[in-house]
């Protein structure tokens, strides 16, 4: 026979308890992620639609990522090119299960208005396709991860290595294409082999 | 009956011909061998390649199937002995000048290890002129102190080839030593010889003048001028003199692996006493024969061979003499045994009979 | 009433995170700022000749900035360690380290016997150096800003025309084990800037924007297929090999590396 004054206490009692199961699963989130994974990263992105996210957001995605800027002239056009060669290749996939993501060098002038227009303008439809910007010492620092080398060289032109990273959906880098002139059919592969196993 | 005799004739006819054919594809084996070399199939096991220091060489590879073999390089930055009482900071490949000698056959697959030690000052990679391949290995191989990188290359063309460091700056990393030579036999192995030995040369620029003692530094001004202080063989003037001159004995073949790190002259290779019985010009695959003195190219190499005939002492020059004298760039190679006066005979005048 | 409060006591219990020691630096990844007593440098400031790629002999601008006088020491990364153990050797992130993280330091907080406390702090990755600097409310400097300051002799603020200094300066860098030895042993640049030669290697902020690939050769012409847009490692000035080598350093180098001879000191905006 439960008096209305237990009922009160049991009440606050569970509410805590949910409380501090809630704080629980968040850290069990983070001791899933292993000590390779991009995802221990604590940078701020925003991305094409203006909203921010944190690349362990991404979890659970096999990611196809690759740093460029909107106003190259160069190379960008031959990378983003061989995204959409990568993707092309991959045929049909589970989109749910995979990001294929840009990543601004060049955050100034890679608003989301421009980054929206630059993934519109090369059709690339679907929330599979992801364009990030962030600010100068969490992009150098992303680069870093990659081993990706950049350097402004005028106020709108960059020198940055050409290289397409893959990671796993813990966000550990698996497969890394460097240069232009290799073939795709390797990185489609790698690509491949990791939808298949998660 | 004379359609057998006919029958006898034109088999003869064919036989002769046949066996003389036989004997020209045996000069053009050489040739050969390259064009085929990609298709090459290796046996399937694999071997680590023994590093004898120069001025030895590991034994030849003879007739066996072409295979993985694996090479371990470790730079190391190490200050040395140029000269007596003259000592210099040397960068090397496995901590000799020139660095551990490289053999193979065409169509080996190697594995090459570059380890930088971790106590180097600077970052190396590696190119060999034997890799068909981006930089000759360059790229695949910078690392900075105590990383190492791998690369495997498969050995399309059978010679004698030139390795170097080719890191930034790259005159001073081949001015301190970072070179060595990589032979790929062809299928079948060079003919056999009784000795060989490994040489190089190479222009060192101090700041002091030749002699002066203690530790030199590099002199960029000087190399920049293509004006060395030394001129030596295997990194040192007394690299092949006094206890560590080169021993034969009368009668036997002898091969000399030599090569020219540079970074600038170019070497005018001479034997006192000897004729090359043959040159492996440019250490490619043409014979030359009865040689005096060949030119052995900054990067480049010449595979020389004679045989030992009369006992006495052969010195082994630049033979731009100046260097030979006054820089280092000398050699030895004591040949004895049996006098052979129908070869080489001193008459002994009136006066020495006495 | 008493069923209840165990109840209670036992969900809260079975919920509460079991913190391994593994699993420690991923929960108090925050960095816990610290005090330091560094002597900082007070630099004006001003253009110079850029040394390579499209920098080549074009001035460069350096803003004024603060720049430590002396390498970051081994006493002084182990403060941070002491309230960073997400840090410590055991407790890093292989993404941020490789193995090679001071890998000579007998336990997490104990630096190696055979250096002394003043000595430069070497085998820390980029990512380290660069959580030291934030937690001492610093950063790291960039390549233009080293560089810089690198210019000066004892006596000068420019010394880069005089040919002895280029080659005083490469000398200093063929002397082994220099990193073991203490800080501001020799004399102070015009700045009074310590250790900018002859001690350890620097991590910049920016070094990965030198576009070395190692095939030193093709770096003199645009190495398209690596980089984009003209990324070519000319220079200027030929003769200046000790700026070669720095420049050939730094284009080795990966972010999680961790050498000897490399260590590094901060810089702060005005």
């Amino acid at each position: 026979m439960l008096k209305i004054y237990d009922m009160k206490n049991l009440f606050i009692y569970l509410m805590i308890a949910f409380i501090a199961m809630a704080c629980n699963q968040k850290d069990e989130h983070l001791t899933n992620v292993s000590s390779e994974s991009i995802f221990q990263l604590n940078s701020e992105w925003e991305n094409q639609e203006g909203e921010f996210i944190k690349l362990s957001d991404l979890k659970g995605n096999t990611l196809v990522m690759v740093m460029i800027y909107t106003s190259c002239k160069t190379a960008c056009p031959r990378l983003t090119g061989e995204m959409r060669e990568i993707e092309k290749k991959l045929g049909n996939y589970n989109e749910n299960k995979i990001k294929l993501v840009l990543v601004s060098i060049d955050p100034k002038v890679d608003t989301p208005e421009t980054m929206k227009k630059y993934l519109n303008d090369n059709d690339f439809n679907g929330d599979q396709w992801l364009f990030l910007r962030s600010d100068e010492a969490s992009t150098r620092e992303f680069a870093n991860v990659l081993s990706v080398k950049y350097k402004q060289i005028s106020p709108i032109d960059f020198s940055h290595s050409n290289i397409i990273s893959v990671f796993s959906d813990q966000g550990v880098l698996t497969y890394q294409k460097e240069g232009l002139t290799v073939d795709t059919s390797e990185v489609v592969n790698e690509i491949n082999k990791l939808l298949n196993n998660s | 009956m004379k359609s057998f005799k006919r029958k006898i004739i034109l088999s003869l006819l064919l036989i002769a011909g046949v066996s003389s054919c036989s004997k020209n594809t045996q000069d053009s084996d050489l040739a050969l061998n390259t064009i085929n070399a990609e298709e090459i199939k290796t046996d399937g096991t694999f071997e680590v390649m023994e590093l004898p220091a120069p001025p030895y060489v590991q034994s030849a590879v003879g007739n066996r199937a072409a295979k993985k073999v694996v090479v371990n390089l470790e730079v190391i930055e190490e200050v040395g002995e140029l000269a007596n009482g003259v000592e210099y900071n040397f960068w090397t490949f496995n901590g000799t000048v020139p660095g551990t000698f490289i053999r193979a056959r065409v169509g080996d697959e190697i594995e090459l290890h570059l380890k930088n030690r971790d106590d180097s000052n600077f970052p190396h990679n590696i190119d060999l002129h034997a890799v068909n391949g981006p930089g000759g290995g360059a790229e695949a191989t910078f690392v900075a102190p105590g990383k190492e990188a791998v690369f495997t290359f498969k050995a399309l063309h059978a010679g004698l080839y030139v390795y170097h460091c080719a890191a930034a700056p790259v005159g001073m990393h081949i001015a301190n030593g970072m070179y060595g030579l990589i032979l790929i036999e062809p299928e079948g192995g060079l003919p056999p010889v009784d000795k060989e030995f490994y040489i190089m040369q190479g222009d060192f620029y101090t700041k002091g003048a030749y002699g002066e003692k203690g530790l030199q530094e590099f002199d960029i001004n000087k190399a920049i001028a293509e004006q060395p202080d030394y001129v030596v063989f295997n990194g040192n003037t007394g690299a092949l003199m006094g206890d560590n001159e080169l021993q034969v004995k009368v009668g036997e073949t002898v091969r000399l692996f030599v090569g020219n790190g540079g970074p600038n002259l170019t070497s005018s290779f001479h034997v006192i006493g000897e004729i090359f019985d043959k040159v492996y010009t440019e250490g490619g695959t043409t014979i030359m024969e009865n040689v005096q003195t060949t030119s052995i190219p900054a990067g480049g190499a010449a595979i020389v061979e004679f045989k030992a005939d009369v006992p006495g002492d052969y010195v082994l020059v630049d033979h731009a003499i100046f260097r030979a004298f006054h820089k280092g760039a000398l050699g030895k190679i004591k040949v004895s045994g049996e006098e052979n006066p129908n070869i080489f005979y001193e008459h002994k005048t009136k006066d020495q009979k006495l | 009433m008493k069923f209840i409060v165990i109840g209670f006591i036992f969900i809260i219990s079975s919920c509460t995170p079991n913190i391994s020691k593994q699993d420690s630096y991923k929960i108090s990844k925050k960095t816990t700022y610290i005090y330091t007593n560094k002597n900082m440098v007070k630099i004006d400031g001003g253009t110079y000749e850029g040394f390579i790629g499209q920098d080549s002999g074009k001035l460069v601008k350096v803003k004024p900035f603060y720049m430590d006088d002396s390498p970051v020491t081994n006493e002084e990364f182990l403060d941070f360690l002491k309230k960073n153990p997400q840090w410590t050797k055991s407790n890093v992130s292989r993404l941020y380290a490789d193995i090679d993280y001071l890998k000579n330091w007998p336990s997490d907080f104990e630096f190696p016997k055979d250096v002394s406390p003043n000595s430069p702090v070497t085998n820390i990755s980029w990512f380290a150096a660069n959580a030291y600097a934030k937690s001492v409310g610093k950063r790291l400097p960039t390549v233009d800003e080293w560089e810089f300051v690198a210019l000066a002799d004892a006596t000068t603020k420019d010394a880069s025309k005089k040919p002895e200094f280029s080659d005083a300066i490469l000398k200093s860098y063929q002397r082994k084990d220099t990193y073991k030895t203490s800080i501001k042993l020799e004399q102070p640049n015009f700045y009074g800037v310590y250790d900018m030669y002859g001690k350890v290697w620097e991590w910049t902020e920016d070094f990965n924007s030198v576009m070395m690939s190692g095939e030193s050769r093709n770096d003199s012409s645009k190495n398209e297929d690596l980089f984009c847009a003209g990324a070519a490692v000319t220079t200027s000035d030929l003769h200046n090999y000790a700026a070669f080598v720095r420049y050939a350093m730094r284009g080795s180098l990966k972010a999680n590396y961790n050498v000897n001879n490399l260590g590094f000191r901060c810089a702060k905006d005005l």
